[in-house]
């Protein structure tokens, strides 16, 4: 009950304070927020889109939760992404096939880029005791350059004008959950992989050994779970579910990869994920909030006149206010 | 010969940003917290300093809430680090957002359009070269005093053995708090560096993630200023170096990539063996 009520002043605090960002950039908050809802869940279009975004932001947002559970701090959901997407990509644009063998092998590419790329992180931790919070902020901008480089450079596609790859034959788009809307299957793969990870937080040994490492490294340790292998794990999971969710944005939404691939998905997937008490199905729930304030702002923007930034202001006092909750006890540097 | 003084010239001119933020970075960690807010630090003391440029006209006043935005957001994280013990990673990320999407809230505010300010008064080449000293003044006063005075004894006992200073008598909550002030201070004169110094406006993703470049500089400075501000010039170097490469076809990305290369070679300890101070990130 307690925990009720203080998501709730939460909530307030939160709400009154955009509402405050509002008034000062000179607009009716009311009518902000108005706008903001109408965008959102004004008609079958909006809450589509809205859906779209959710299931864009629930993939990084279990990933991130995925590590936190084994107390380690995957702040490169959005490189891992942003590679997941790169690698979907560049296998989309060079197979033609059909759907049903394209499909699987566009966000198999993916999820294998994503967990290269949070694997780097777990062998530096796992290895050589390296910082899991520096190795995923440098490989976040690395991620951006690698891209940028390999679509413009060497894999430049030559019938594209832009920093992008050729579009994917439309036999390899994901099937629509709703015609004519961008909302696809990647919802139900989302909504899939919260139960799956529910399941094997609270259910399996594997489970049970990454929140052991998370919450009691020590009492893991002497247990026998080995603390390596662990972290090793984690981090390469959590980075193919991050690239796997950055790879259902390109058959599913853009039908290319761009770096405009991700608004900053990874980062919002932090606050979604500690909003979710690194729960899979409250950070459904979390996940689905967040999504409106993404599809909403672009209308409150058009029709208020509130900046869409507002939504930044209030993700970034969310992250902050959240904080202070614990999570998981940070494992100790191995070395 | 013109050749090398323009590259030494433009080396510290892309280095002074890199070198204010590396050694907040380093006075943050050596008292025993992560600050990975730094890259929000740089935005706000960098759109803080143009948009009191912009309302006054004058832009030391602007400086002045360069300088001030930076403390305001790295005091954030001490205050909230020590007095509310909360996760120092998870709180420096939401402050990297949340001045990140204010500062972008604060263009529109200011100007009715979002993306980039309108072009306010700055200090021009001349405030630059200052700027460009005080930074390396900065590492060496900032080495001296950790390294010689009871001050800098009292943060390192505090990044190393928190415990240990408490029995001392020392209050760690107090000396990680000052430690982050001073850090806003300099990483606020970092952003006004690229605002006010470098340019004469701001733009949304202005900082380009010095702030994390920052980060790898202090491992590879091994964490004492001297050593940052040595990697920062490294690093400014090689972004110098990107403009002669580019003419020779070396692409730029690589050039880019190569500092955060570096830091990750880094972590595996290559370079021989350094540490990162014993209680850094461990909240109180």
């Amino acid at each position: 009950m307690k925990n009720v009520r203080d998501a709730a002043l939460f909530a307030a605090v939160l709400t009154a304070l955009a509402a405050g960002a509002m008034l000062l950039a000179g607009a009716n908050p009311i009518a902000g927020f108005a706008a903001l809802a109408r965008g959102a869940l004004g008609g079958e279009r909006q809450v589509s889109e809205t859906l779209v975004q959710t299931s864009a932001l629930l993939f990084p947002s279990l990933a991130v939760a995925f590590a936190f559970r084994a107390g380690l701090f995957n702040i490169g959901a959005e490189g891992q992404l942003i590679v997941g997407g790169l690698f979907a990509g560049l296998a989309g644009a060079a197979f033609v096939a059909p759907g049903w063998i394209a499909i699987p092998i566009v966000l198999a590419a993916g999820a294998i880029g994503g967990g290269l790329w949070g694997g780097v992180a777990g062998v530096l931790r796992a290895r050589f005791g390296g910082n899991e919070v520096i190795a995923t902020l440098m490989l976040n901008v690395l991620a951006v350059l690698l891209a940028n480089y390999l679509i413009v450079g060497p894999l430049h596609s030559p019938n594209v004008a832009g920093p992008e790859t050729a579009e994917l034959p439309s036999s390899s788009w994901l099937p629509a959950l709703l015609p004519h809307t961008r909302l696809t299957i990647a919802f139900a793969f989302a909504l899939a992989l919260a139960g799956l990870l529910r399941y094997v937080f609270a259910r399996t040994v594997f489970g049970f050994e990454l929140r052991a490492a998370g919450e009691a490294p020590q009492a893991a340790a002497r247990a026998g779970i080995d603390l390596r292998r662990t972290a090793l794990v984690a981090m390469t999971v959590s980075g193919a579910i991050a690239g796997f969710g950055g790879a259902t944005l390109v058959p599913g939404v853009l039908h290319r990869f761009n770096v405009e691939l991700s608004p900053g998905y990874g980062f919002i997937a932090i606050a979604v994920a500690l909003v979710g008490g690194l729960d899979p199905l409250w950070i459904v729930l979390a996940a689905f909030a967040f999504g409106i304030l993404q599809s909403g702002s672009l209308t409150m923007q058009a029709l208020a006149h509130v900046p869409k930034d507002v939504v930044s202001v209030v993700e970034g006092l969310a992250i902050l206010g959240l904080s202070a909750r614990r999570f998981a006890t940070r494992a100790p540097d191995v070395a | 010969m013109p050749d090398l003084i323009g590259f030494l010239e433009l080396t510290l001119v892309k280095a002074a940003p890199l070198i204010f933020a590396a050694l907040a970075g380093v006075v943050c960690e050596r008292s025993g917290i992560l600050n990975i807010a730094l890259e929000g630090a740089l935005a706000a003391g960098a759109f803080a300093a143009v948009a009191a440029s912009y309302e006054t006209g004058n832009p030391y006043l602007g400086a002045v809430a360069g300088i001030l935005a930076g403390v305001l957001v790295c005091g954030t994280l001490g205050v909230a680090a020590t007095r509310f013990r909360v996760d120092q990673i998870v709180a420096g990320t939401g402050l990297n957002v949340l001045a990140i999407g204010g500062a972008a809230f604060g263009i529109v505010v200011m100007s009715g359009t979002p993306g980039v300010t309108p072009e306010v008064h700055a200090f021009g080449a001349r405030g630059e070269a200052v700027l460009v000293f005080v930074a390396l003044c900065s590492a060496f006063v900032l080495q001296f005093a950790l390294d010689r005075t009871p001050w800098g004894l009292r943060v390192r006992a505090c990044g190393e053995n928190p415990q240990a200073a408490i029995s001392a008598g020392l209050d760690p909550r107090r000396i990680r708090v000052v430690a982050t002030l001073i850090a806003g201070v300099l990483a606020g004169l970092g952003g006004i560096f690229l605002s006010l110094g470098e340019l004469d406006l701001y733009s949304d993703g202005m900082t380009a993630g010095r702030g994390f470049i920052a980060l790898a500089a202090v491992i590879f400075g091994r964490w004492t200023p001297l050593g940052a501000c040595a990697a920062a010039i490294a690093f400014g170097a090689l972004s110098a170096l990107q403009f002669v490469l580019q003419r020779a076809g070396v692409p730029s990305e690589l050039m880019q990539a190569l500092p955060y290369v570096v830091a990750l070679a880094a972590l595996t300890g290559i370079f021989g063996k350094s540490r990162a101070p014993a209680a850094d990130g461990v909240p109180l």
